[in-house]
């Protein structure tokens, strides 16, 4: 499939941006509609460790998660609700399992969509298994299992396909422990673009033979890392500032899979997808307030300001008092689901984004710049080079800092590190040539030099 | 935007802001400099993380009779204890660490060519990632502390099986094996090497962290000690160095 790059905005303005509702729902699965005017509930879990000794095992377990999500949903009374399989190392390497898993949760998706109604799909996210044990292996035999393992689970019942792919980590790993923002530029921005380009031709092409959806990747390995490694407010790991520049390169890289094919819903954990959905229009899933389960962060309110799925990121299966962890976890991402539907059929779903935007917004850089109003300016500058990989993902870091300069001036406080680091990183970028060519041909001098684990021809450079 | 704003105050607290050292990093490390005037540049370039300062600073010293060797201890680590000491103290952030780690090595090494003694280090530590577990950067960090604070490293990589970490210890001798993983289904490898090792009759402290690890996992098991954070990779080796055992780490270190 050919590549189509986003040179203008999906929406007129940040204000039309709201969660349940984007520009090009998709339907998907038994009955759903994501993005048409309702938020829907993503559960995503992993089975006990122990699960996965065996095909069978692992099997089992899943129909159990399966089961107790789906009597959850019925007990409660919810309408609709997705449920993410993010795969175990053993079910991508055999894809097989990953098929076996697939059906067997499709089966009893499909049971209780025909007895109770309840609208449903079933996303399966492969791990990116394209690695050996010292170097990124990005094409080659590992991308043939890989594909194979989409082929496998969308040919068995899963309705979304999705990965968190690892194009640019080699680079960005060493340059992320060194302050250096155009390492970071040139690993997100440009190398995993690249790589986004070519592995999301082919997913989408594996989509629309089995005639399912491609629904898009995120930057975790990159934007995910800087923020985990940046942390709480009192962690002296990374500046929150840089991670935020990081997150705005990200977008971009996000973008990738759309501008390839894939038509959404985005993942979960790409906390990028507001300035995603403000240039392609595409329904997206994010994680907040009801993903500490898995993690920590700093805009639990306000990153559901845009959401057409809210996840929980991911809970290991185990018992709680109130039941098992995914029905816990399935039943408060519910409610927060029928918070904002109930918002929307009241005409009051701006006021409650505003709300959640606002009780965050000020908390920290992160949630400053991805408000869906200063989103919006991200996506802004992403589309205006919207052809050029490298001086799209420049813009997106440039915008960012610059929307941190007027909070700072505002009600947004830094730390005088932040500060200083946010000067570092616009003093870095703004050294940096206009031209991709020269961008990149110096990078690879550099980073071949400096990175040793960093293969050129994973990018067919 | 609508017209909703608020006052964020009311709702939230700037810590950090709160907290801030009013002294910057610059005028706190420049306290802890050494005052010997070959010493100085050298402890600075290795604060500044600039490595070509820190050869030229070491070369001057060599051609002032200061012994190569001697300016590992005497210039290269004291300078990095500013950069860690600073780190601990929260008043500078961890690339700043790296980058001077990364100094501090090209300095041993330049140090190394120019002498037939090696240098003596605090203790040997093996550090690896679970067997089937690609992610890296938290071992890189832990590695990188180790070195900074003057700890020899093994680092065995990623995805390293089982056998391979058993190998590494009994060849390495080392006072303490680091593991560390980001998933749940791959931290199991740390009970194998657990069990592989109270086998061979080898009871190493075993520090363990990273993504999905916690202190429930790693207490199931014997050598386990729990490192809720990178930082804590140097602290437990120097409580080793001090003589701590295992239960003595266990009960510093398992905080929850």
């Amino acid at each position: 499939m050919a590549i189509n790059r986003y040179t203008k905005m999906a929406y007129g303005s940040a204000d039309e941006m709201v969660f349940g509702k984007s520009k090009f729902p998709v339907k998907a699965g038994l009955g759903l509609e994501i993005g048409a005017g309702y938020a829907t509930p993503e559960v995503n879990y992993a089975p006990r460790p122990e699960a996965g000794a065996s095909k069978e095992k692992l099997v089992k377990e899943y129909q159990r998660i399966t089961t107790d999500i789906m009597n959850r949903m019925v007990q409660v009374g919810f309408p609709s609700v997705v449920l993410e399989t993010e795969h175990v190392e053993q079910m991508t390497n055999n894809p097989t399992w990953g098929g076996a898993v697939a059906h067997a949760q499709k089966e009893i998706m499909e049971e209780f969509h025909d007895e109770y109604g309840i609208k449903c799909a079933l996303r399966h996210t492969p791990g990116d298994i394209r690695e050996d044990r010292d170097f990124l292996e990005l094409r080659g035999d590992k991308f043939n299992t890989l594909m194979e393992s989409f082929e496998e689970v969308a040919s068995n019942g899963a309705d979304l396909l999705s990965i968190e792919t690892m194009g640019g980590k080699e680079v960005f790993d060493y340059a992320i422990l060194r302050n250096d923002v155009p390492g970071m530029l040139y690993a997100i921005g440009c190398l995993g673009t690249i790589d986004m380009d070519f592995i999301w031709q082919e997913i989408a092409s594996v989509a629309k033979k089995n005639n399912v959806l491609a629904a898009g990747d995120t930057d975790c390995s990159e934007a995910n890392t800087a923020m985990f490694i940046a942390g709480g407010l009192l962690d002296k790991n990374l500046a929150h500032t840089l991670a935020i520049i990081a997150r705005a390169i990200s977008a971009p890289r996000s973008l990738a899979a759309y501008e390839a094919g894939a038509v959404g819903p985005g993942k979960d954990c790409g906390y990028e997808n507001t300035i995603v959905k403000s240039i392609a229009g595409v329904p997206i899933a994010q994680e907040g307030k009801s993903s500490t389960c898995a993690h920590s962060d700093v805009m639990g309110n306000l990153v559901m300001q845009c959401c057409d799925l809210w996840s929980n990121e991911s809970v290991e299966y185990h018992a709680e008092f109130g039941g098992t962890s995914v029905q816990c976890w399935s039943e408060s991402l519910a409610y927060d689901c029928a918070l904002m539907n109930t918002a929307t059929a009241t005409g009051q779903e701006k006021t409650l984004r505003d709300l959640m935007v606002l009780s965050d917004k000020y908390r920290d850089p992160q949630g400053y710049v991805l408000a869906y109003d200063n989103a919006y300016r991200v996506g802004e500058a992403i589309v205006k080079d919207g052809n050029d990989i490298y001086l799209r993902a420049k813009n997106a870091a440039l915008k960012s800092i610059e929307i941190m300069e007027e909070g700072v001036a505002g009600k947004l406080e830094l730390t005088r590190f932040e500060k200083g680091a946010l000067a570092d990183a616009k003093e870095a970028l703004s050294g940096l040539t206009d031209d991709k060519d020269t961008f990149m041909s110096d990078c690879m001098a550099k980073y071949k030099e400096e990175v040793k684990v960093f293969l050129p021809e994973n990018y067919g450079l | 935007m609508t017209s909703l704003d608020i006052d964020p105050s009311e709702i939230l607290v700037r810590y950090n802001v709160q907290m801030e050292k009013a002294m910057s990093p610059e005028d706190a490390a420049a306290e802890l400099y050494p005052t010997d005037e070959l010493y100085r540049p050298i402890a600075e370039a290795i604060f500044e993380g600039e490595e070509d300062d820190v050869i030229e600073g070491l070369e001057a010293a060599i051609d002032a009779g200061k012994n190569p060797i001697a300016l590992i201890d005497d210039a290269l680590m004291v300078g990095m204890k500013v950069v860690t000491d600073l780190y601990d103290q929260g008043v500078i952030f961890l690339p700043n660490v790296m980058m001077s780690a990364d100094a501090m090595l090209d300095g041993i090494e330049f140090c190394k060519d120019q002498s037939d003694e090696a240098p003596v280090s605090k203790g040997k530590v093996v550090c690896h990632v679970a067997e089937g577990d690609v992610h890296d950067i938290g071992k890189t960090i832990v590695a990188a502390l180790l070195r900074a604070n003057g700890y020899e490293v093994v680092d065995l990589g990623r995805d390293v099986p089982v056998d391979e970490v058993i190998e590494a210890v009994k060849a390495e001798n080392p006072i303490m094996l680091t593991g560390t993983a980001l998933m749940t289904t791959t931290m199991y490898a740390f009970k194998a090497v657990n069990d592989r090792l109270l086998e061979a009759g080898i009871k190493v402290p075993f520090a363990c962290g990273g993504g999905a690890v916690n202190q429930d996992f790693v207490t199931t098991y014997e050598l386990g000690v729990y490192g809720e954070e990178a930082a804590d990779a140097p602290k437990i080796a120097d409580q080793i160095v001090a003589g701590a055992a295992l239960d003595a780490l266990k009960e510093e270190f398992h905080k929850h």
